[in-house]
């Protein structure tokens, strides 16, 4: 196999292997760029969230507390599983965020009045595919969670091969030279602009 | 024909949108990493240096929208475009100027009569979240929309490219059989995740 060859190949199967991912970052990014027409599309009186429960409840949580792990015991104690990320938005409120790529869950720890409440959110298609796009990290050490989290990154290694394998491919075709400076040099010009104006 | 005019306009499209590629594929990284990235810098948010400080009455009246008194303040000090404004309990106005690689924040302090401008300490990380982020449309300046149009046809070649490196797999033969091996050990990958996490 000569290098030509290899960088071809590598070029190829590589997009397949990652054509999953591919589709999904390039398909989601369009309920994050036009929000409101998604929005208009679910715009039908069905509320966002519905309660599943509120419910007496009272848990210590002292200052400068690990709020992940408090936030885990009240997933445990709540009943809902999946990954989560736990959030202070004021003194007298804790928020766990519970989310898998189909279902989301919110519960709310009131602490001045002792209530706990759990909303569970409607399915939409564009939020599945922004949750998908959005999803990363390595903070939740649940294996398969973490190895999403790695694919993202050999997706982000991908994406830097391409660029490389494909400026040598196509360099590789001399009589494309001339049209592809005019490509390369345009793009990074505009993109420069993009840089030096916005 | 039509091969080769896939072919070419798969090429040509991946090099004029290279830079957007490489950004986009590099602040992924930065941000699958953030925790990393937030602790080499001591986990601080990016400090504001103060650039210039001077006395100023706006024009605009006490009780007008804060984004009306940050289009005047912008104005003012020639950094016009995609902002955001706020005023606190005491009157502050705060207006941030979302430039790509230095943020600028101008504080109006209408009691005092002073306007101060301040940039944002570059951070790469923070400089590639930010460019990742911007989109949309809702910025009154066409710079703004023609970015976001930028976006819009980066989406869509990104469908292409999908579209296209299919086709151009499926015309040689001799990867067939490989080629369908990858594709079908990530899409089982994909539907793992998909279904248990």
């Amino acid at each position: 196999m000569t290098f030509n060859h290899f960088v071809r190949r590598l070029h190829l199967y590589l997009a397949l292997s990652l054509l999953p991912w591919f589709f999904v970052y390039g398909a989601s990014s369009l309920p994050f760029s036009h929000p409101s027409w998604f929005n208009s599309i679910y715009d039908d009186g069905v509320p966002l969230w519905k309660l599943r429960f509120a419910r007496p409840y009272e848990r210590a949580v002292p200052a400068g507390a690990d709020l992940r792990a408090i936030g885990a015991e009240i997933m445990k104690d709540a009943g809902v599983e999946g990954s989560f990320g736990t959030y202070r938005p004021n003194d007298r409120e804790l928020h766990v965020y519970v989310h898998t790529f189909w279902r989301a869950t919110q519960i709310k720890y009131f602490l001045d009045r002792k209530e706990l409440r759990a909303e569970d959110r409607r399915f939409r298609w564009d939020h599945f595919l922004t949750g998908m796009h959005a999803r990363g990290g390595f903070e939740n050490r649940q294996p398969l969670a973490f190895g999403w989290s790695i694919v993202v990154d050999v997706v982000c290694i991908g994406f830097l091969a391409w660029i490389a394998s494909g400026i040598y491919m196509w360099w590789q075709i001399p009589s494309t030279r001339s049209w592809g400076w005019l490509a390369l040099g345009g793009g990074a010009a505009l993109f420069a602009f993009f840089l030096l104006r916005l | 024909m039509f091969s080769k005019i896939v072919r070419r306009t798969h090429m040509y499209l991946a090099l004029f949108l290279t830079p957007w590629v490489l950004v986009y594929a590099v602040s992924t990284m930065v941000m699958n990493h953030r925790e990393f990235f937030r602790e080499i810098y001591g986990g601080a948010a990016p400090a504001w240096v103060k650039e210039t400080e001077r006395p100023y009455r706006a024009a605009s009246p006490a009780d007008a929208p804060p984004q009306a008194v940050g289009a005047e303040l912008l104005r003012e000090v020639g950094l016009d475009g995609a902002y955001n404004a706020r005023r606190d309990a005491a009157g502050v106005v705060t207006v941030v100027r979302q430039d790509p690689v230095t943020p600028k924040r101008i504080v109006y302090r209408s009691a005092e009569g002073t306007l101060v401008v301040e940039r944002e300490q570059f951070r790469m990380p923070a400089f590639l979240e930010r460019m990742h982020r911007r989109r949309g449309y809702q910025h009154p300046f066409a710079l703004e929309d023609t970015w976001a149009f930028s976006v819009d046809a980066f989406i869509v070649a990104m469908l292409f490219w999908f579209a296209s490196g299919l086709w151009m797999w499926w015309e040689m033969g001799a990867t067939r059989k490989t080629g369908a091996l990858f594709a079908a050990g990530g899409l089982a990958l994909f539907a793992l995740f998909l279904f248990t996490i």
